[in-house]
């Protein structure tokens, strides 16, 4: 019996605790409403009470604001007198009034009402006055929401675990009953707070956790955690950390791409960005703000800066392990240099060496009695410095990757090879080749990714210059977000879509890796 | 291979590789010129070498101050190291019991999470830039080195887990299994003989951790607006920005900041590969 019973309370306890979250956060959800709805009315009662002649109302802050004239010591200037009501004026609002007439005068409303859009839940609202050419404006004192119903919440967790255990004790379909009553009396506050999305979502875990019960899928959750408690707790610390600092971010990316973000406020469009972005946007398939145009960009840099990593790192390690080759470890130790410094600091470097008609790159072409070029005006001369900059800094990796698996080659395989008369060629292409493969494969997937992202030198040698056409993914989105007018849900999106063809990309690679395998 | 190249396809291959090292030595060459060349222009001619000497460049970088009169480039090298010591800490401290869970025990849900690490790890954390601003902001965390230590640990939690699991893996069994026979725990087994035991690769971790942090560029620019903030990749960046460029103090702030990295790097390149390729071929 008392088996049944702890098994009862301790489904119970789990599913309390969910149901406990959602109404938490029904209640913070409606709370606001409620507050922002009683803001709004009390500073548009206040301030049409004061443009009809009466008193203001308590709470708020009534200014009554003169119309814009010119300074008169400064004419560009332009100052309008601002009057608070009431006995204590508070200087620090009059910015606020200020803008609010600005604002009337401006839309050619007659009035205005809505929330501050500083986090104080404050609420302003603007009138012209009946008589005369005053605007009447109100803002209300800061809101003091409810407090949590701890009472309430502490009351229905009584009674529900109470029906459970009830239940347990009866036995059989009564326990079952039990959970279902027990786990759905918590959805009384949120139907008390017409909060129906998070009833719903109570009554649904209520019979989700009676159907789990009933299968014996809580018990076996239950001794699976029990087996496993160790594990568990040596990864807790990390996989609270990772929930609270990657999934979480990730998820609001996720939906803030649904949503269009204007001067602070977020307005639901649906598929709307995604639609803008795949669509291609206003311009044409030669605009730089086309996703398939950066698209395009990024993969050609991708394949181009990868192409000269490999090729050149290759063929630098292979020079470096010729046996008669003096002061190796010199050569390395200067040629794998760019891959210590900090990239951003290599970049920058780069774009000092681009810039200007005497950079240091023109210099050297005049020195070798060629033209100077202008790398930032047209497109081909600033991609190619960008590509010039990320092969600088990235062969070195590649270079290294393939000196650690040439130094596995067994030298007798070499003296077999040309004792049976191979030719250079042969002995490169079926000893040399075949021991590099397997380095170089997940070098390559390693060193694409980083490229495909290498938001520095993009943003740092080029900026996308001239006229946002060398940009690559990464740094268009950024763009989006915080140089283009805060289109945070553009961004957002755009952040979406690079992660799913980044995902897909890197599916795709190592399932071709796991094929190349056995042979 | 076993026989050596006439004499002239031996020079040539030297002239080659001297080539190359100048290529690769020369950018470096012009930063370190004009770090004690006078003058705020970079290069106005090709020669690597400085017509004259001045440390002018390091006394304006050492010597700047804000409005309030403390020295700015103490400021930003205060938030530089808090940043990147707290960020190090927080993953470290974190990823090391989770690290050696991943390695040696079995559980369901395993083989995803050590997927999603890798994913993670992999993907850049500029994809996360924009939530993170905006919940930064809600949480008035911009402007703040607390702000930007939690978005450092979303890239350095993963890193270090994957990290540490892979010399977890590399460590021998047998004496876990010896303890186990004289009654350890489990957490005994972890505290007391495997952690003293990862000891120098907890060490690599921490400093690759570091390193990252240290050299972290569009995140504090983003987020650290107020020039007290700064980091100092910060700084160095905005001292060759659009409108004034002073190629001197970014020369001299580049070698200040980059050098202690470098040697870093210089020491524990061996261990970098292997970690980077360790980290790959298993995706």
């Amino acid at each position: 019996m008392t088996g049944v019973l702890q098994r009862q309370l301790r489904d119970f306890a789990v599913a309390a605790l969910l149901a406990v979250a959602i109404a938490s956060a029904a209640f913070v959800v409606v709370r606001n409403g409620d507050v922002v709805d009683a803001q709004l009315e009390l500073a548009q009662r206040s301030a049409h009470a004061v443009a009809s002649g009466q008193e203001a109302l308590p709470t708020t802050h009534v200014a009554l604001v003169g119309p814009s004239q010119s300074s008169t010591r400064h004419p560009i200037l332009r100052h309008r007198d601002i009057r608070q009501l009431g006995e204590a004026a508070d200087r620090h609002l009059d910015k606020l009034f200020y803008d609010a007439a600005l604002r009337i005068d401006r839309e050619h409303k007659g009035a205005f009402v809505e929330m501050l859009h500083d986090g104080t839940g404050r609420a302003i609202a603007a009138t012209t006055r009946d008589h005369g050419p005053m605007i009447v404006v109100a803002v209300t004192d800061v809101a003091k929401p409810a407090p949590y119903p701890l009472l309430v919440m502490i009351g229905v967790l009584g009674l529900g675990a109470l029906l459970a255990a009830a239940g347990a004790l009866v036995g059989r379909a009564a326990a079952r009953a039990g959970t279902l009553t027990g786990i759905a009396t918590l959805a009384i506050p949120a139907l008390l707070w017409h909060a129906w999305i998070a009833a719903t979502a109570i009554i649904l875990l209520a019979a989700a956790t009676t159907i789990l019960q009933r299968a014996e899928l809580t018990d076996q959750f239950s001794s699976g955690m029990r087996r496993h408690r160790v594990a568990l707790g040596f990864l807790a610390p990390v996989a609270v950390a990772m929930f609270v600092l990657v999934a979480v971010p990730f998820v609001i990316g996720i939906v803030l791409g649904f949503y269009d973000h204007h001067q602070g406020t977020w307005t639901y469009v649906g598929l709307q960005n995604f639609r803008d972005i795949l669509g291609g946007g206003t311009g044409g398939l030669d605009d730089g703000t086309n996703f398939w145009f950066v698209l395009g960009v990024t993969v050609l840099w991708t394949g181009v800066n990868v192409f000269f990593h490999v090729t050149i790192g290759v063929a630098l390690a292979l020079v470096l392990s010729r046996s008669w080759l003096r002061g190796k470890g010199v050569f390395r130790m200067l040629l794998i240099l760019p891959w210590a410094i900090p990239n951003y600091i290599t970049a920058l470097i780069w774009k000092g060496m681009f810039q200007g008609e005497y950079g240091a790159v023109n210099s050297l072409l005049h020195a070798a009695h060629l033209d100077g070029v202008s790398w930032f005006t047209s497109w081909s001369t600033a991609f190619s410095a960008n590509v010039i900059t990320n092969t600088w800094l990235g062969f070195p990796f590649m270079m290294v990757v393939a000196l650690g698996a040439l130094e596995t080659i067994p030298k007798e395989l070499y003296e077999a090879a040309s004792v049976d008369g191979a030719s250079a060629w042969q002995r490169f292409r079926h000893i040399t080749l075949p021991h590099l493969r397997p380095a170089l494969g997940p070098a390559v997937a390693l060193g694409s990714i980083w490229t495909f992202n290498m938001f520095n030198v993009i943003f740092l040698v080029s900026g996308g210059k001239p006229g946002d056409t060398t940009n690559i993914l990464v740094t268009d989105a950024y763009r989006w977000a915080f140089e283009r007018g805060d289109k945070y849900g553009m961004a957002a999106a755009y952040a979406t879509l690079i992660f799913l063809i980044l995902r897909l990309l890197t599916i795709l690679g190592s399932r071709l890796a796991r094929e190349k395998e056995p042979a | 291979m076993n026989r050596a190249p006439r004499p002239a396809a031996r020079l040539a291959t030297y002239i080659a590789l001297i080539v190359l090292v100048s290529i690769v030595l020369y950018p470096v060459m012009l930063v370190l010129k004009k770090a004690f060349e006078p003058g705020r222009a970079f290069a106005l001619s090709a020669s690597p070498l400085p017509h004259a000497v001045t440390l002018d460049h390091f006394r304006d970088l050492f010597g700047a101050k804000t409005g309030g009169g403390d020295f700015l480039f103490l400021r930003h090298l205060a938030n530089s190291l808090v940043a990147a010591l707290a960020t190090t800490v927080v993953g470290v401290a974190l990823s090391c019991t989770a690290a050696y869970a991943l390695s040696r025990f079995r559980f369901p849900g395993r083989a995803t999470g050590l997927q999603t690490f890798l994913v993670v790890q992999m993907f850049p954390a500029t994809l996360l830039i924009m939530p993170l601003y905006v919940v930064l902001d809600k949480l008035h965390l911009l402007n703040s080195v607390l702000g930007l230590v939690l978005v450092y640990s979303t890239t350095a939690i993963p890193f270090c887990v994957w990290t540490l699991k892979g010399y977890f893996d590399t460590m021998p069994r047998e004496l876990e299994e010896a303890a186990r026979i004289d009654g350890a725990s489990q957490w005994m087994i972890f505290r007391r003989i495997m952690l003293p035991l990862a000891r120098p690769g907890i060490a690599v971790t921490a400093l690759f951790s570091f390193m990252t942090a240290w050299n972290e560029f569009i995140m504090a620019s983003t987020f650290m607006t107020d020039e007290s903030k700064f980091t100092l990749p910060v700084l160095i960046q905005s001292s060759v920005g659009q409108f004034s460029a002073d190629w001197g103090l970014f020369a001299a702030g580049a070698i200040v900041t980059s050098l202690p990295v470098m040697a870093a790097f210089y020491v524990l390149q061996r261990s970098i590969i292997g970690g980077l390729t360790a980290g790959a071929v298993k995706g």
